[in-house]
């Protein structure tokens, strides 16, 4: 399983099974100190071994991260050039 | 967030020829051999995440194909994590956010799953440009890694 915070590359590496987080990079599994949190991301993404019969499904994570994160992703694409 | 968009804007701005990304239009699908509560699970993080006594990973790593275990034991306050690609502020603070390996032990106890596997794996961060080499040699000895541990499932999880 394949636990994704880029949807659109997720959907073109189409990977067996995947869960979609919506969340900025570095926090796939939510935010620091929040067990509870990183405990049902974890079993949601587990469990697609159980539920997934079609290849390459990407569910969607349902709980939303609360907060604009667009200025996050600016800054980490500026690091993400290819030079 | 539109990652594809927003990265070849990027490259244009700055000269580059348009990336030639990934796409595949089909996937295989391994049907789970026994149930979640007896599955050994592995998880892969390529989130610049190692051991403090390990050396730290190049935080703007290319073509870095190193492989690093991490024993299932590891305690959670004993990682530190170098990848300029991402901020790292909430994996500093705590690995679970990128490497929920406290959890996973949890649900191994409480029966979620039948085990952590002995090894677990932090590696394939930072810009790999090399797809041939990941398609025909590094990921197929990942694999087969894998397979000598007798796991499962593998969770991979991107920063």
């Amino acid at each position: 399983m394949l636990l994704s915070t880029g949807l659109d590359l997720t959907q073109q590496v189409l990977p067996p099974r995947s869960l979609f987080v919506n969340h900025p990079m570095g926090n796939p599994f939510g935010r620091p100190g929040d067990g509870d949190q990183q405990r049902r991301i974890l079993r949601a993404v587990l469990g697609l071994a159980e539920r997934v019969t079609v290849p390459g499904t990407i569910e969607m994570w349902p709980e939303p991260w609360g907060e604009d994160f667009d200025d996050v992703i600016d800054r980490t694409l500026g690091a993400m050039g290819p030079s | 967030m539109k990652y594809v968009e927003r990265l070849a804007h990027r490259y244009g701005q700055q000269g580059f020829p348009p990336y030639q990304w990934t796409i595949n239009t089909e996937a295989p699908l391994t049907p789970l051999r026994r149930p979640l509560a007896e599955c050994r699970v592995a998880m892969l993080t390529s989130g610049g995440v190692s051991r403090c006594a390990a050396p730290s990973w190049d935080p703007d790593a290319r073509n870095d194909f190193r492989l690093d275990v991490i024993d299932a034991d590891a305690p959670a306050d004993d990682f530190q994590v170098h990848d300029s690609y991402y901020e790292t502020d909430s994996a500093v603070e705590d690995i679970n956010c990128v490497f929920p390996i406290e959890r996973l032990r949890e649900f191994a106890t409480e029966g979620v799953i039948g085990s952590v596997a002995e090894r677990q794996w932090s590696g394939f961060m930072g810009r790999i440009y090399k797809r041939q080499h990941v398609l025909e040699v590094a990921a197929p000895a990942f694999a087969a890694e894998l397979g000598r541990d007798e796991v499962d499932l593998a969770l991979l999880v991107p920063a």
